[in-house]
């Protein structure tokens, strides 16, 4: 109870930071959009060169990449914590953090929080609505309810590995930065898992799970009856790695070093 | 009196890197490095007792802070065991700093973007403080702190002086019974220091709040202060009252002479030759520096003697202050 | 003279320092390269030949631009905005040097490092991987050598100019993404500039962008010809050239600005 009345607190905090920067909120939705576009641009290409990729249709990877879009937004807003390594370890904000009565990952995310990263979502939505409808894809009255489960599975299966990723910066001695790493990761779970070799996917599915942030769960609202299997266990998956994740974050807390002053 | 604070054989050792010079060596330094175990803090021992104001003090890297951020569950120590308001920091974390404030002289506790009030909004909420017990402790911090006219203005906004008060305000939400200051009046103009100072004490006689202290103002410590521990490549090298210190180490006193007419300093020899007395003098503004022990009958002898024979333009009687005494104790590295 | 060197010495000192983010770039470069890989197998599925470049030619294409990238890759626009945000670019403007300047040898600095201790080594491990197929004609690797030096230009000259938009706008956060993902579509990184359709081709001929990434590659996957390649190094050139001056114009507006507002 708590932790959701300081969420809200937290919350309302960002909101008035946030409208005294109101033009930053329209720059940031524009290059997002941009980012979308390009991405989209991509796929449009090449299939102006192939009719399938590993079995599957032009519409079906847009709706994949729109499917995806969803919980990356809402990993985006929560898990603001690309620079953590900087800001947090190297000049030593979470000394601040740590003389606080509330779980330090927990504050960390709050304090980070980027809401209109949410925007993305809708641009997502747009994007599978597309191609649902170009592909006749119909709506059944659990589809809502699963999608939902779904984005929040991928959406926690995004933070738990990212999590991880910054928890690097608790045993490394050196400087860091999260941004590249994180730029490159969000790009695997986009397409067919079966297009890669058989190492690949097994690294997308068991370690780097990206797989569950778009192939997987977005092929159970596609019909693919032999990828249901694995869309059922996203939420699992997310549960698991983000559990994991926070378990080495309060390792590595305690391995944490201080800032020299 | 109940200890609020125990500290037995704490250790805390940093693994240090050392680059190898130049650009061969850079690439060595790519493969493997140079480790070393240093200690920063070395099996240290003291306790606290409730009410207590202690100055921690200490040269740049005597360790200082890593044991601050020890008692206060940031760090984990290496070995050695800390007891803090009947937990244990690292350990109790979240429940442990409950009981505790903070302030980092050289870190905001306060959100940049925000009103200060709302800063203390989001802490009375993180502390879990009631509006009644807000109001009634708050509303007293902030008279005596003078910061009332700063909470509808953003942190950035701050000079340093005013941020430092509304800094401590913030550590003082939930009136814990434990404080840690860590150079809480670096950079700060006298005035900013003596409100600071003063209202210390007062909320140490009100609550009977616990301070531990660390800074490199040892007038802080001299006005706050009864008891010093005091730190040394990371090992305590006294733990003590502040006035045995200055009795122990200080070296007499001095008398500082100015005359009105030109004097020879072989005279004022001559003059005090039966007393025990060191005499020097500073040429340019002609002060004649006598040193002598610290006894009321020999200190009256010496000016009667000179005052007898010279007219006098200024007279001062010195005691050696503080800061000598512990750069003494820190250029022969023992107590 | 001499300064410039120094500081490019200390940026590989700096890379060298930081030696976490040199093992987790290896390991970045080498899953992009393989993703891009499988991603064009299956693309080509059972074709032998799309738009003139066979498998083989589009993997090794992969593998030279992902390499090349790190070349001519840098993040001065970022550390620009930071840099004038903070202030500390007033420090910077009252040193004896030329800060563009500096920030290229800064950026060339950290170039060279990859080049030597990345994309060399990178290289010969991806080759042993994939099936890569180099050309051992030394003139190709000498026009190829030519043309990733212009691409590094082009580049940063970008990121110079958008790292001084800093000046002028809030905040160009937004603007320093945009630009990066802009850049890696239309330089022809993540595919071919002969993939886009005829239309784009032709928009694409009056950008700088094809210079930075997809010279460089079809130069070393022999997708160009000797002639082509001489051109695309021209055209290189005079990019490099026309970039100069709308820097050296937003510099001189820069400057002004930042004795208006004193830094």
């Amino acid at each position: 109870m708590f932790y959701i009345s300081m969420f809200f607190q937290y919350i309302s905090q960002y909101i008035k930071t946030r409208l005294q920067y109101r033009a930053d909120i329209f720059v940031e939705f524009f290059s997002d959009l941009l980012s979308q576009a390009i991405n989209l641009v991509f796929i449009l290409v090449v299939f102006g060169h192939t009719d399938l990729l590993g079995g599957w249709s032009r519409d079906e990877i847009i709706f994949i990449y729109g499917f995806f879009l969803v919980p990356f937004a809402v990993f985006s807003a929560f898990f603001n914590i690309w620079d953590f390594n900087d800001r947090y370890i190297v000049k030593g904000e979470l000394d601040r953090i740590l003389t606080r009565p509330i779980h330090s990952l927990f504050q960390i995310i709050l304090e980070r929080i980027e809401l209109e990263a949410l925007l993305g979502a809708i641009t997502g939505l747009a994007v599978m609505f597309y191609a649902g409808s170009r592909l006749g894809l119909e709506m059944h009255w659990y589809d809502p309810f699963l999608f939902i489960v779904f984005v929040i599975g991928g959406a926690l299966v995004y933070g738990g590995v990212f999590v991880m990723i910054a928890c690097i910066s608790f045993w490394a001695d050196a400087r860091m930065s999260l941004m590249p790493m994180m730029y490159n990761i969000s790009n695997y779970g986009r397409y067919p898992v079966n297009i890669y070799n058989k190492l690949i996917r097994f690294m997308l599915t068991w370690v780097l799970p990206f797989a569950f942030v778009g192939v997987y769960p977005a092929a159970f609202f596609l019909g693919k009856r032999e990828w249901f299997w694995y869309s059922f266990l996203t939420p699992v998956i997310g549960v698991v790695f983000f559990v994991l994740s926070v378990r080495l974050w309060n390792q590595g807390v305690t391995k944490y070093r201080g800032a020299g002053n | 009196m109940e200890n609020v604070m125990e500290v037995k054989d704490l250790r805390k050792e940093f693994k240090a890197y050392s680059s190898r010079t130049g650009l061969k060596g850079a690439f060595r330094d790519l493969l493997t490095r140079n480790y070393k175990v240093i200690p920063a803090v070395n099996d240290i021992n003291f306790s606290v007792r409730k009410g207590e104001m202690v100055g921690y003090i200490g040269e740049n890297g005597a360790g200082k802070s890593t044991t601050i951020k020890m008692l206060t569950g940031i760090l984990t120590p290496t070995s050695g065991s800390i007891i803090v308001n009947g937990m244990n920091p690292h350990k109790e974390r979240e429940k442990f700093v409950q009981t505790i404030g903070v302030v980092f002289g050289q870190r905001s506790q306060l959100w940049w973007d925000i009103a200060v009030q709302e800063s203390f909004r989001l802490l009375k909420k993180v502390y879990k403080v009631s509006d009644a017990d807000y109001n009634n402790h708050m509303g007293h911090v902030i008279r005596t702190l003078d910061i009332e006219p700063l909470l509808d203005k953003p942190v950035r906004k701050l000079s340093l002086g005013q941020r430092m008060r509304c800094e401590l305000a913030a550590a003082l939400i939930h009136n814990p019974p434990l404080l840690f200051l860590d150079e809480p009046t670096i950079g700060l103009d006298v005035l900013v220091k003596l409100k600071i100072r003063d209202f210390l004490k007062e909320i140490n006689e009100k609550y009977q709040t616990t301070i531990l202290l660390t800074t490199h103002d040892l007038s802080d410590i001299e006005a706050l202060c009864e008891r010093v521990i005091l730190l040394d490549e990371g090992s305590v090298i006294y733990d003590g009252a502040l006035k045995n210190l200055q009795e122990k180490w200080s070296e007499g006193k001095e008398l500082k002479f100015q005359f009105l007419e030109k004097v020879d300093i072989t005279a004022v020899k001559v003059l005090t030759s039966e007393l025990p007395v060191k005499w020097e003098l500073e040429e340019k503004e002609q002060v004649f520096t006598a040193t002598v022990e610290d006894s009321g009958e020999l200190i009256s002898q010496v000016i009667a003697k000179v005052v007898a024979a010279y007219k006098i333009k200024d007279i001062k009687i010195n005691e050696t202050s503080t800061e000598e005494i512990i750069r003494n104790i820190y250029e022969k590295g023992a107590v | 003279m001499d300064k410039y060197f120094e500081m490019i010495r200390i940026r590989f000192l700096m890379m060298l320092a930081y030696r976490t983010n040199y093992y987790t770039g290896i390991l970045i470069y080498s899953i992009n390269i393989g993703a891009y890989y499988f991603l064009w197998s299956a693309i080509y599925g059972s074709k032998e030949h799309i738009v003139g470049l066979s498998m083989t030619q589009m993997t090794t294409y992969v593998a030279v631009s992902w390499m090349a990238r790190a070349f001519y890759f840098n993040n001065l626009d970022r550390e620009m905005a930071v840099e004038i945000m903070d202030g500390r670019v007033a420090i910077e403007l009252i040193r004896p040097y030329n800060y563009l300047g500096m920030k290229t040898m800064q950026g060339l600095g950290e170039g060279v490092f990859r080049l030597f201790f990345f994309s060399a080594p990178g290289l010969i491990i991806v080759y042993f991987i994939f099936p890569i197929q180099f050309t051992w004609d030394p003139s190709v690797w000498g026009l190829f050598a030519i043309s990733i030096l212009l691409s590094f230009l082009i580049n940063t000259e970008l990121n110079l100019l958008t790292g001084i938009t800093t000046f002028f706008l809030y905040n160009n956060s937004g603007l320093i993404r945009a630009k990066r993902v802009v850049i890696d579509l239309f330089s022809g990184l993540l595919l071919p500039i002969s993939f886009f359709p005829g239309w784009a081709q032709e928009v694409m001929k009056f950008l700088p962008f094809q210079g930075i990434s997809y010279f460089p590659s079809m130069i070393v996957t022999k997708g160009f010809s000797h002639h082509q390649a001489l051109e695309a190094i021209l055209q290189q050139f005079v990019w490099v050239i026309l970039l100069f001056l709308p820097i050296q114009l937003l510099w001189y507006f820069a400057k002004k600005q930042l004795i208006i507002q004193g830094g």
